[in-house]
């Protein structure tokens, strides 16, 4: 019982200690420098409120802003950019919550619509997962997100078969083992792997790979999850590729040198000691590596076929129906009512799946630099 | 190492030389099956054709059979003491399992599918054949255990193909409800790239006698082969696109004075205008009825205004973001949140930031698509970029520099303006390059906040400078122009290849207007690209003086 209250205390005295810093770095300050800089805050605040609200007189508090930060730009330039700076790094984590709220209150009512009883309980939003049917026009209306997840599945499965372990073996290239000469030439030939806009991936799978495949495996129309695997593993593999290449290269010089000193091959080298030293970082380049691929739209819109149905068998990768994103890419044209926020809902489990994935890996990194920074 | 043994023993000498040869020809032996094997996956080679008299399938067989037999022969030689080797007493457990994976697989296909054993039968084959495979390359000296398992596979793969067991007309029917099949045009060539893989990488290691060497260098094969690959892939992509795309680029070009269009540019009250001494109409129309030639001259202008859009919105925010987090915050809870926080803007699926336009930023611009909403959507993506590209130039910066300006007394604010940014400018505008390069191709985004038409006429070009004018009534700033639905190439090229073939618009060959756009919008992209990688090697030298 005691520790809520103790929990409660040092949390007040953390609160009363920041607001004591505040003080004592404002009176440091010259008083029209900080009513300039509270005038701006005000301003801010209130055009974002309006900006949330919707009202067109937004631009009131805006303009007010504006003029006030140029004054104090002019007259008390070292708060103003304090102040400033200070702002513009809230609003990252402003622009996170909002992507945050906004999708998620639109997913709302298909959550609503979808509730199914367990054990005399409604719970909302469990339909959406325990049936596969995808139906917007006919009734029963249904909107089921097994079959996209299904998708979604195979398609980064396959892409991480590929990227996985593609990437590290070009990742150990790039930094163990490749001439600098070489090296100058494969490292922007990776990037520019990743500079190649989804949409022309998209094309040229869709214009050549989807009919060869359709040839070679005698496959009904054209889409295969097959194929858009492939072509979103190659386009996650710049990440992997450059990820894994910095965690690589952040393995103490001095340690390989040691390995190589007792005789090693560099090969031995990179296998025991490297690589090991290496492995919660690589591991993260596979992670966000699998963040892009499943995050990843236009490629998978234009190649697969559309249709929101499980494969037959579950395991037939030859037959590409949708995924998570291209369901939203395709139908947020003619959506409106609860198809529209059925298609948020797929955005929701796209955000937060691939939000987990991105902060297990910046865990993972920030162990392996923990561990590795004791002998640097 | 090589030295001692021939000096030891010169008898053997002539001897290592012939047998290294063996297993050399065994590697330039795979690496002629794999681009063979390749470039029948690509319909560049065709099995039928005969070479000699005999189908080139065969041949290919013939030549799996001698491989095989090569890397067999090699390793029961080295085992037997005729070849000079070092090898350990395994091939390792990665090997080991790697292999007898390989052989389960095999084996249980076999099994089931020729044999037409039923799940208890084939189970009980591969489980048998796989332990086995795995005790003999574990259990037996590396000579044998690394070489007998790859070459046999080769051999019988060889042998399949030989006899014609997979001919090209072979179909095997999975027999699923969604039907599929594998067929042997396709099924020869892959399972000819796996064994020659698998072959060339154990005569690499046999080549340099097993062991540690041998390990080293049969690792280094693949390695090599995969950036080999990763490069092979980009090459033909681009090439590919560069071919399609030229004939549509280049209809209509013109050379000489006059042939251009007229540009007119208001600069300060003072009219400038000018005539391009050459015509390239796709990147100069829009499309018209009255056009000579098409083009997509509104994408084009559509895609730069979205990029000074979300570059004017996300470079300050970014920079500003990536100053306070380096130079005033301690490092703490706050910057961690802001770290976590940038990290998970950076990895969300582009597709979600076009549902968050669609969401926040429609309602608040008017009720439609436009292409301020696009331009913020792309500005949302971009600024996570910069603020971690920023903020790594600025770390980069030495603290003695921050020290140097704070010992002079100067104050923080002014030591940042005038020490920190300069330093780390080149670091934030080669982060910023390559970002816009990133932001400049997507699709996803700008689907949901922006699209515009399949074809669009050159009257919806925008034009936003001109588009400003003030009113009366709150927000007493208006700019139709950013209000209204705009294209981009990306969208441009998505709305072409879903368009279909029904819909040509005024275009005569809407193929060619296909490749010509999206190597257009690969022209944009990649120059970003290398105007930021050209630059951070610039840089680099330049720091490295």
């Amino acid at each position: 019982m005691a520790q809520p209250s103790n929990r409660a205390e040092r949390g007040v005295e953390r609160v009363a200690r920041v607001l004591r810093g505040i003080r004592d770095s404002l009176e440091d300050e010259n008083r029209a420098a900080v009513a300039t800089v509270g005038v701006m805050t005000g301003a801010l605040l209130a055009s974002l409120v309006g900006f949330l609200l919707v009202s067109s007189l937004t631009i009131v508090p805006f303009g007010i802003f504006v003029a006030s930060a140029g004054y104090g730009w002019l007259r008390h330039q070292e708060l103003t950019a304090k102040a400033l700076a200070f702002a513009m790094t809230v609003s990252t984590i402003l622009i996170l919550i909002l992507i945050t709220t906004f999708i998620f209150r639109e997913a709302i009512p298909v959550i609503r619509y979808e509730s199914a009883t367990v054990l005399g309980v409604s719970v909302p939003g469990l339909r959406l997962f325990l049936q596969p049917n995808w139906d917007a026009v006919s009734p029963p209306i249904r909107f089921s997100m097994v079959p996209m997840i299904h998708g979604t599945v195979l398609v980064t499965l396959i892409a991480t078969a590929v990227a996985a372990p593609l990437g590290i073996a070009a990742a150990l290239f790039i930094s163990e083992i490749a001439p600098a000469p070489v090296r100058e030439a494969v490292k922007p030939g990776v990037e520019i792997l990743a500079g190649i806009p989804s949409i022309v991936y998209g094309f040229i799978g869709f214009t050549i790979l989807s009919p060869w495949a359709s040839d070679q495996f005698n496959i009904l129309g054209q889409g295969t999850y097959l194929f858009v695997g492939v072509v979103v593993g190659l386009m996650a593999l710049p990440t992997v590729v450059s990820v894994a290449e910095d965690a690589i290269a952040s393995v103490p010089e001095s340690m390989k040198s040691g390995s190589l000193a007792m005789g090693t091959t560099d090969w031995q080298t990179m296998t025991s000691i490297t690589l090991p030293a290496a492995f919660s970082g690589v591991s993260a380049a596979v992670l966000l590596g699998v963040g892009r691929a499943i995050g990843e739209t236009m490629a998978a819109t234009v190649m697969l076929r559309g249709v929101p149905r499980l494969t037959e068998p579950l395991y037939n990768a030859f037959y590409g129906q949708e995924t998570l994103t291209s369901l939203i890419a395709r139908n947020y044209g003619e959506a409106d009512g609860l198809q529209l926020s059925a298609l948020f809902v797929a955005g929701v489990i796209l955000f937060v799946t691939v939000l987990f994935l991105s902060i297990g890996s910046q865990y993972i990194e920030a162990r392996m630099r923990s561990k590795l920074g004791g002998g640097q | 190492m090589s030295t001692e043994t021939d000096s030891r023993n010169p008898l053997v000498k002539g001897d290592t030389e012939d047998t290294s040869a063996v297993a050399a020809g065994a590697v330039g032996l795979s690496a002629v099956l794999f681009a063979l094997s390749l470039g029948s996956l690509f319909e560049v080679v065709d099995l039928g054709t005969p070479v000699a008299g005999v189908p080139l399938v065969t041949v290919v067989g013939g030549a799996l059979v001698a491989l095989g037999t090569a890397v067999i022969v090699f390793g029961v030689g080295s085992r037997l003491g005729y070849v000079e080797t070092e090898p350990q007493s395994g091939a390792g457990l990665v090997a080991g399992i790697a292999f007898a994976i390989v052989w389960f697989v095999t084996a249980g296909l076999v099994a089931s599918q020729t044999f037409g054993l039923g799940t208890v039968g084939w189970l009980l084959a591969s489980v048998g054949v796989g332990a086995g495979v795995f005790v003999l390359s574990t259990a037996t000296r590396e000579d044998i255990g690394s070489t007998v398992p790859a070459g046999a596979l080769t051999a019988f793969a060889g042998l399949v193909v030989l006899t014609g067991v997979i001919a090209p007309e072979w179909v095997w029917d999975l027999g699923w409800a969604q039907k599929a099949s594998f067929t042997g045009a396709f099924t020869i060539p892959v399972i000819t790239l796996f064994v020659s893989l698998l072959s060339g990488w154990a005569a690499a290691k046999a080549y340099a006698g097993f062991g540690a060497r041998g390990r080293h260098t049969g690792a280094y094969v693949l390695v090599y082969l995969n950036a080999l690959s990763i490069v092979g892939v980009l090459v033909i992509l681009l090439a590919y696109t560069v071919v399609q795309g030229v004939p549509g680029l280049v209809n209509g070009f013109a050379l000489g004075p006059g042939v251009g269009p007229e540009s007119t540019v208001v600069l300060f009250g003072t009219t400038i205008s000018w005539e391009w001494p050459f015509y390239l109409p796709f990147v100069m129309n829009g499309v018209g009825l009255t056009n000579d030639f098409n083009g997509v001259l509104p994408a084009i202008v559509g895609t730069v205004w979205l990029v000074v859009g979300a570059v004017l919105f996300a470079v300050p925010l970014g920079v500003g973001a990536a100053v306070f987090l380096t130079e005033y915050a301690e490092r703490g809870r706050f910057t961690q949140v802001v770290e976590v926080a940038t990290n998970g803007l950076w990895s969300t699926p582009s597709i979600v930031f076009g549902l968050f336009g669609f969401a926040f930023l429609i309602p608040r611009f008017g009720n439609g698509k436009s292409l301020l909403a696009g331009a913020l959507t792309l500005g949302f993506m971009l600024l996570p970029l910069v603020v971690i590209t920023s903020r790594e130039a600025m770390l980069s910066v030495p603290d003695e520099y921050r020290d140097a300006s704070a010992a002079l007394g100067v104050s923080k604010w002014q030591t940042i303006r005038s020490v920190v940014l300069p330093a780390a400018l080149p670091g934030v505008v080669t982060g910023i390059i390559l970002g816009v390069g990133r932001i400049a191709g997507e699709t996803a985004p700008i689907l949901l906040t922006m699209a515009g038409g399949v074809f669009v006429p050159g009257s919806q070009t925008p034009d936003v400078v001109g588009g400003f004018e003030f009113t009366a009534s709150p927000p007493f700033v208006d700019n139709p122009v950013l209000l209204d639905a705009a294209s981009a190439l990306p969208y441009q090229l998505y709305a072409l290849i879903t368009a279909g073939v029904g819909a040509s618009g005024n275009v005569a060959n809407p193929d060619q207007f296909k490749w010509a756009t999206a190597l257009v919008l690969l022209v944009v992209v990649l120059s970003f690209y290398a105007v930021g990688i050209a630059a951070r090697y610039y840089f680099r030298r330049e720091l490295n003086q």
